[in-house]
C-alpha cells in the first residue's frame, strides 16, 4: 500500500489520536468482511484501513511516518481468512433486495443467486488477487553477492526469485504480479518472499561489514608479513603488521557487502595467534632463554585493584 | 480430514488473542472447541471465528453479552444465507417452467 494513510482514514495530518480511533471504528464497521459477507470489495478496503490505522495508532510510528522515516508500506500483516469464508461461501448482490425488480427471466433468478456466491463474481467488481506469502532460505554468499534462485510452489511449478546484492536476514521481497490471480479481470496479487539468510562457517555479517577470524602463526605475529585471507569475492593478500596480538582487527575497506545505492561495507579481520602443532626443542629453549631477559606481564594492569 | 490446532497454536495464530481472552470466550459459549484427550481442538473455522471475536472486542469495545448478541446475529445471517443457497441449488435441478413460476413469485413477493 503506497497511499497516504491519513487519506485512507479520511483525515488530515492534524488529526488527534481520538479522531484516528473514531474514523477507524467507523470504517471497520463499513468494511469488515465478516460484517459484510456480500461485499466483494470489503476485504481490500478493510486491509487498507487496518494498515493505515496500524501506522497511525502508535504515536511513535506516526511521528516517524510524519518525519518521512518510514513509508506507508511499513506495516505488512500476515494473511488471514475471515469467518465468512468458512461460515458459508460468500456472494454479493442480494444483501438488499434491490436489483430484483427488473430481473429479466425469472427462471434464471436462482442461478443468479448461486453465481453471486463467488467472491467478486458480479460485473464491474474487478479485484486484485490476494498477495501470497513464501519463505526462502538463502545461502550466506548468495545473499551477499546476489543470485538467482527458485521457490518450488506447494501447488506445483516454481517462482523465480532474483536475490539482490546485500540482502539482509528477515527482509521481504515483493514480486509484483506473482501472487494469486485477480478476480474478474483485476490484476494478480504480489508474492511476498521473506528471506532467511543462512550462516557461513567462515564469514559473519554485521550490517554491511563482513567479519572473519584469521588464524596466524607465532612467527607471523612477531615478524609480520603477507598472508592470504578469504573475502566474499575471493582470496586477497593481507599484510600482518609486525608484533600483532590476538584480537587485533585489520580493516579491508570496501571488501564487505555492496548494496545498490549504498557504500560498500568493509571486511574486518580479527587475528588469532595459533601455536604450532608441535613445540620443538629449539623453540622452547629459545623462549626459555628469551624470558630471562625480556620478562613482561601483560596482565599487570588487569590485576590492579582486584580482590586479593 | 479436519485439521485441529491446540490452544497455544490458536493463541499464536490469531492476532489479539490471549489465554485469558480465549478462556472468557469459551466460558461465554462464544466458541466451542472440540474436546479431546490432548485438550481442546480448534478447527480453521474456530480460528477465523476467534479472529472476528477479537476484532469486535478490540474495534468496538464489545464484551460478553454485547459480543454474544453480535456474533449470534452473524451466525443467524450465515445460516439464512446457507438455506437460500441450498434452495437456489435445489431449484436449479427443476425444469425451466417451474423455475420461471417460482422465480416470478419470489421476485413479486420481495418487490411488493
Amino acid at each position: 500500500m503506497s497511499t497516504d494513510p491519513y487519506a485512507t482514514l479520511g483525515l488530515t495530518k492534524s488529526a488527534t489520536a481520538a479522531d484516528i480511533k473514531k474514523a477507524y471504528r467507523k470504517l471497520v464497521r463499513t468494511s469488515h468482511p465478516d460484517l459484510h459477507p456480500d461485499d466483494a470489495g470489503a476485504e481490500a478496503r478493510f486491509k487498507a484501513v487496518t494498515a493505515a490505522h496500524d501506522l497511525l495508532k502508535d504515536p511513535e510510528t506516526r511521528a516517524r511516518f510524519d518525519a518521512g522515516e518510514i513509508d506507508a508500506s511499513g506495516a505488512e500483516r500476515p494473511p488471514r481468512t475471515y469467518y465468512r469464508d468458512h461460515a458459508e461461501a460468500p456472494g454479493q448482490g442480494f444483501g438488499q433486495n434491490r436489483g430484483f425488480e427488473d430481473f429479466g427471466d425469472p427462471s434464471d433468478i436462482f442461478a443468479h443467486i448461486l453465481r453471486q456466491r463467488g467472491r467478486g463474481a458480479g460485473p464491474g467488481f474487478a479485484q486484485p488477487g490476494p498477495d501470497l506469502r513464501y519463505t526462502l532460505a538463502v545461502p550466506f554468499l548468495d545473499a551477499v553477492r546476489g543470485a538467482k534462485t527458485r521457490i518450488t510452489l506447494p501447488e506445483g511449478g516454481n517462482l523465480e526469485v532474483l536475490v539482490p546484492k546485500g540482502l539482509q536476514d528477515g527482509q521481504t521481497l515483493r514480486l509484483r504480479g506473482r501472487g494469486g490471480a485477480g478476480y474478474d479481470g483485476g490484476p494478480a496479487g504480489d508474492a511476498l518472499v521473506t528471506v532467511q539468510v543462512l550462516g557461513h562457517p567462515v564469514f559473519r555479517r554485521d550490517g554491511d561489514d563482513i567479519l572473519i577470524t584469521l588464524p596466524i602463526t607465532i612467527d607471523e605475529a612477531v615478524l609480520g608479513g603477507k598472508v592470504t585471507a578469504p573475502t566474499v569475492d575471493g582470496p586477497v593478500s593481507v599484510t600482518i603488521p609486525k608484533g600483532a596480538s590476538s584480537g587485533r582487527v585489520l580493516r579491508l575497506r570496501g571488501r564487505g557487502v555492496m548494496r545498490a545505492n549504498s557504500h560498500a561495507g568493509d571486511q574486518l579481520i580479527e587475528l588469532r595467534i595459533v601455536a604450532p602443532p608441535v613445540i620443538d626443542a629449539g623453540l622452547s629453549e629459545f623462549l626459555a632463554e628469551w624470558r630471562k631477559t625480556h620478562a613482561h606481564d601483560p596482565r599487570k594492569a588487569m590485576m590492579e585493584g582486584m580482590p586479593e | 480430514m479436519t485439521e485441529y490446532f491446540t490452544q497455544s497454536q490458536a493463541i499464536d495464530l490469531v492476532p489479539g488473542l490471549s489465554a485469558s481472552r480465549l478462556a472468557a470466550f469459551a466460558a461465554a459459549d462464544l466458541i466451542m472447541p472440540v474436546p479431546s484427550d490432548q485438550g481442546p481442538g480448534f478447527r480453521r473455522i474456530d480460528l477465523a471465528r476467534l479472529g472476528l471475536l477479537c476484532d469486535l472486542a478490540d474495534h468496538f469495545d464489545l464484551e460478553d453479552d454485547a459480543l454474544g448478541v453480535v456474533i449470534g446475529l452473524i451466525d443467524q445471517l450465515h445460516a439464512t444465507r446457507q438455506r437460500l443457497f441450498a434452495l437456489s441449488e435445489a431449484m436449479q435441478a427443476e425444469p425451466q417452467d417451474l423455475r420461471r413460476r417460482v422465480g416470478a413469485r419470489f421476485v413479486a413477493i420481495l418487490t411488493v
